[in-house]
């Protein structure tokens, strides 16, 4: 496949993915794409150096989708999206039967099933720390709770999520 | 090596490693223990693969019209293989890529290549191995804001597509069979007057009378009628 092929496979195959993560956290159409686009460029001219040891390349990407995000809400003291109606957004493709997901190995969904059945506390602070890049000290100042606590949410939200992506095996999906 | 007390002390801090909202001196002592302990290296590994799972939660979504055509400018590809997107309504964000990707996992399968109009993929999705039961105009005040359609099979689906909709935040989508029962077919989100989805019917689509949109309140918003 020559690099121009290889390109637009490479575009076609992720930016849904980007695209929808950016919008899900901005809520604003031109930023995301703007996220998207700077995202899909960065890591095809760093695809040379991918280390696929280090992880795949769904979470590279969708890695350095967050960060870029993160710092142009930052930087443009933009309003994210909630982090309720993030987990929202990812919870309306939730199927009435997960356990579906679980015969056709279906990752997502079991990751968003694993997520729905976080107490709403829980998820909202690994929502706020996975997607938003939110240290435990910002959390607990934003959510008015501890520091103890905020701490306590983030480890055990994502321990019970550690738990639900172990029955997967590898996290990897086949797109 | 590990030690259970040591270990304990850095069990936050290994959650909050994993996650990469550690910072400053917790990070560089949190390194430094996993450096020396297998067990909590191999803790940081599993609880890193949760946190990148948290990322893929995010539904995908169909980027803006052009948005291939600007980005292989900027890449530097020939568009010529990249096929342009016609019929381009803009609406489509939220709950678009939800729709296609829950039909597909229910075995309908959209028509959503690159080369698929945008419409297509969530104005009027159009299966390529199935075709509606019944579809029917959703109106709300005497105006057309969206489609109803209805899957059969095995697993009968229903998708409602939604634009310019008064709607706004969370609505309630709801069926009515013949025998004048009321069925919840789910919850959806609605941004701006526009949304997209698809769910289980649950009932045979031929006992499907009416198909509307309700807010949480209880308030009819859109109505389709299914003849």
């Amino acid at each position: 496949m020559g690099e121009q092929a290889a390109a637009v496979e490479f575009v076609r195959r992720y930016q849904r993915r980007v695209f929808g993560l950016a919008y899900a956290m901005t809520s604003d159409p031109g930023l995301a794409e703007e996220m998207a686009q700077e995202s899909l460029i960065k890591v095809w001219r760093h695809a040379p150096v991918f280390d696929p040891r280090r992880g795949s390349v769904t979470s590279w990407v969708l890695t350095i989708t967050r960060n870029l995000t993160i710092d142009a809400l930052r930087m443009r003291r933009a309003i994210p999206t909630d982090p309720d109606d993030f987990a929202a957004s990812a919870l309306l493709s939730l199927e009435h039967n997960p356990e579906d997901a679980v015969q056709r190995g279906d990752v997502r969904a079991m990751v968003r099933a694993a997520l729905s059945t976080l107490p709403p506390e829980q998820r909202r602070a690994v929502v706020l720390a996975a997607v938003y890049g939110r240290t435990a000290l910002e959390i607990s100042e934003e959510e008015g709770i501890p520091l103890g606590t905020a701490k306590t949410r983030i480890r055990t939200g994502l321990i019970r999520l550690r738990s639900a992506v172990e029955q997967l095996g590898d996290v990897e999906e086949g797109r | 090596m590990s030690n259970d007390t040591v270990c304990e002390q850095f069990a936050d801090d290994l959650a909050e490693l994993a996650l990469g909202i550690l910072t400053g001196r917790e990070r560089v002592a949190t390194l430094a223990h996993v450096e020396s302990c297998a067990h909590c290296a191999d803790e940081l590994e599993h609880l890193s693969r949760a946190a990148d799972a948290v990322l893929r939660v995010a539904p995908e979504v169909e980027p803006p019209v052009g948005f291939e055509v600007r980005l292989f400018s900027r890449m530097g590809v020939d568009e010529v293989g990249a096929r342009r997107r016609v019929s381009p309504p803009r609406w489509i964000l939220a709950g678009a890529a939800a729709v296609v990707t829950l039909v597909v996992g229910l075995g309908i399968g959209l028509s959503m290549g690159s080369s698929t109009p945008r419409a297509k993929v969530a104005g009027q999705a159009q299966p390529t191995k199935a075709k509606p039961v019944l579809t029917a105009s959703l109106i709300e005040n005497g105006g057309t804001v969206g489609r109803v359609s209805l899957y059969g099979g095995s697993t009968p689906v229903l998708t409602m597509d939604l634009a310019e909709s008064a709607a706004q935040g969370t609505v309630i989508c709801e069926i009515v069979t013949d025998n004048g029962a009321t069925h919840k077919i789910g919850t959806f989100r609605v941004t701006n007057g526009y949304g997209a989805w698809v769910a289980p019917l649950g009932v045979s689509p031929g006992d499907v009378r009416i198909a509307q949109l309700v807010s949480p309140n209880g308030a009819v918003i859109a109505t389709a009628t299914l003849d």
